[in-house]
């Protein structure tokens, strides 16, 4: 029974692995598709999300992609997943690229490959201001509130470690626990939350946001591994961006002071895949 | 795909969220089904009474309850019921782990509406001179139903049952969307940290499993030690 077993996992197993190197070369791939699939979230505004006067997905990451799709030539197409199924899903070969907030770190390397980075912000904590938690080490012993499938817990824990941590499906959940008071802080990435409490209208002042980082998080997007060519018109396409101006302006256009979520200037350059 | 790391499933800090995860499932479907069985013969009997009012309760209670799935269940007593109680009761229940609180609240009120039909079923399956022999004995409803219906229905409803509450060892799954800490969360935490998701699927796989044949083997032994009576 047990060997029959064994044999059994075995088969899946090898099965599974003859799906994952079935491409030979991603881009000839995509090129006689005529579309890239982009994995987006479409729920993590300004990243990527549903423009509610059109319905179609926008944002940062969505322009990035749409002008890599038109480098490559092809009809970019937007799917979007779940955080905590993002990288199965680009491994899987479901989506050709990720641009889902996706946090460009160590342990993923192994995973899949990543582009220049694309966006640097830092993870940190929101709070009721009835609290009376000042900073992030006032936490011990709390509850903390964030999304599966991401950094955040980690992060979290990495800072306070006597903290206790509660995840959910999406992080509109993990804020609504914490509006329901259900937490005592609310983990997400600072220009999340900043968008979050611009959400809140006049009960705005009920909440902040504490000051220390709980780490700082280069975003990027994610290309399967071992996918050389792709990588590179990838990487090419933000390097030109960048080199032309043009990646300033899609910076400002989507987080600048006219946006909610008002930041004055850059301060990151897409020049660089390493971390 | 890296190699099955069996390692990782026996011995380390990933082994030990999986193994607190698996103790939280079953405090969870215990808990549940010592509440649920109680609740779904009190329902069955509302349904059977010989009051239209109570009958009415019954009914709307199990279509009301099952007519909705069970993920709408458990947001609804997350995110939604404990919100219209008072802000100092809210502070308390709060303060504790109110994920676990309801999604037991949820589990329980969800499986005892199908349990309660399992159980008319098996009530109906008793031939109703019974019932009404034993009232001409001179028993009232309650205790013919206690004495002389129940006993023999609750023993034709045993697989019926046994179907149901493996529906439910296996529905706990689902209180992971609250952030409860049970196999299904602590897999995808596996996951999340270190990408082992075969491996820590595998985990949750093989225990609902077991878990589900050690519910069958139960419901045999009580099967064969209170076989169904001629009748």
């Amino acid at each position: 029974m047990r060997l029959k077993l064994k044999s059994l996992l075995a088969t899946v197993l090898a099965a599974t692995t003859l799906v994952s190197v079935a491409h030979a070369d991603q881009l000839a791939d995509i090129k006689k598709k005529g579309e890239i699939v982009v994995g987006v979230l479409g729920t993590d505004e300004p990243n990527s999300f549903v423009d509610p006067k059109t319905r179609e997905i926008v944002g940062y990451e969505v322009d990035l992609a749409k002008a890599i799709a038109q480098k490559i030539g092809v009809k970019p197409v937007f799917k979007q997943i779940a955080v905590a199924a993002r990288i199965p899903e680009l491994q899987q070969g479901r989506v050709d690229l990720l641009a889902a907030s996706l946090t460009h770190n160590k342990e993923r390397e192994s995973q899949i490959d990543f582009s220049l980075t694309t966006f640097v912000t830092g993870q940190k904590v929101m709070v009721k201001a009835s609290s009376g938690i000042a900073d992030v080490p006032q936490l011990a012993g709390k509850k903390v509130l964030t999304v599966k499938g991401g950094t955040q817990e980690e992060n979290v824990r990495k800072a306070v470690p006597s903290v206790e941590v509660v995840t959910f499906e999406t992080t509109q959940q993990a804020f609504q626990a914490l509006q329901q008071g259900k937490g005592a802080g609310y983990v997400n990435d600072e220009a999340t939350l900043v968008n979050d409490i611009a959400k809140l209208g006049p009960a705005k002042k009920d909440y902040r946001i504490l000051p220390t980082n709980l780490s700082t998080e280069p975003l990027a997007l994610g290309i399967r591994k071992n996918e050389p060519a792709l990588k590179k018109v990838v990487d090419d396409t933000l390097a030109e961006l960048e080199k032309s101006g043009e990646a300033d302006k899609i910076f400002i256009k989507w987080y600048g002071p006219a946006t909610k979520l008002q930041f004055d200037k850059r301060s990151f350059k897409i020049d660089s895949d390493k971390i | 795909m890296p190699g099955f790391d069996l390692q990782l499933l026996l011995h380390g800090q990933y082994h030990e969220w999986l193994v607190a995860g698996l103790l939280v499932s079953l405090k969870l479907a215990g808990l549940t089904i010592a509440c649920a069985l109680p609740l779904a013969i009190v329902v069955a009997l509302l349904r059977l009474s010989p009051w239209r009012p109570l009958r009415w309760l019954g009914a709307t209670y199990v279509e009301g309850i099952r007519n909705v799935p069970l993920i709408a269940h458990l947001l609804f007593w997350y995110f939604g019921a404990p919100e219209l109680l008072p802000d100092a009761w809210k502070e308390r229940l709060y303060a504790g782990s109110y994920e676990f609180v309801a999604a037991a609240i949820g589990l329980t009120l969800y499986a005892a509406a199908f349990m309660a039909e399992n159980i008319r079923s098996g009530i109906r399956a008793i031939p109703a001179v019974q019932f009404e022999a034993a009232r001409a004995l001179g028993l009232g409803f309650i205790p013919a139903m206690r004495r002389v219906v129940l006993p023999q229905a609750l023993r034709v409803t045993v697989p019926p049952l046994l179907s149901q509450v493996i529906i439910l060892w296996n529905d706990t799954s689902v209180a992971t969307v609250i952030g409860v800490g049970e196999m299904m969360y602590q897999a995808a935490r596996v996951e999340s940290a270190a990408f082992h998701s075969v491996e820590a699927f595998a985990f949750v796989t093989a225990a609902y499993l077991a878990g589900s044949l050690a519910l069958t083997a139960v419901a045999a032994w009580i099967h064969r030690r209170w076989p169904v009576r001629t009748l």
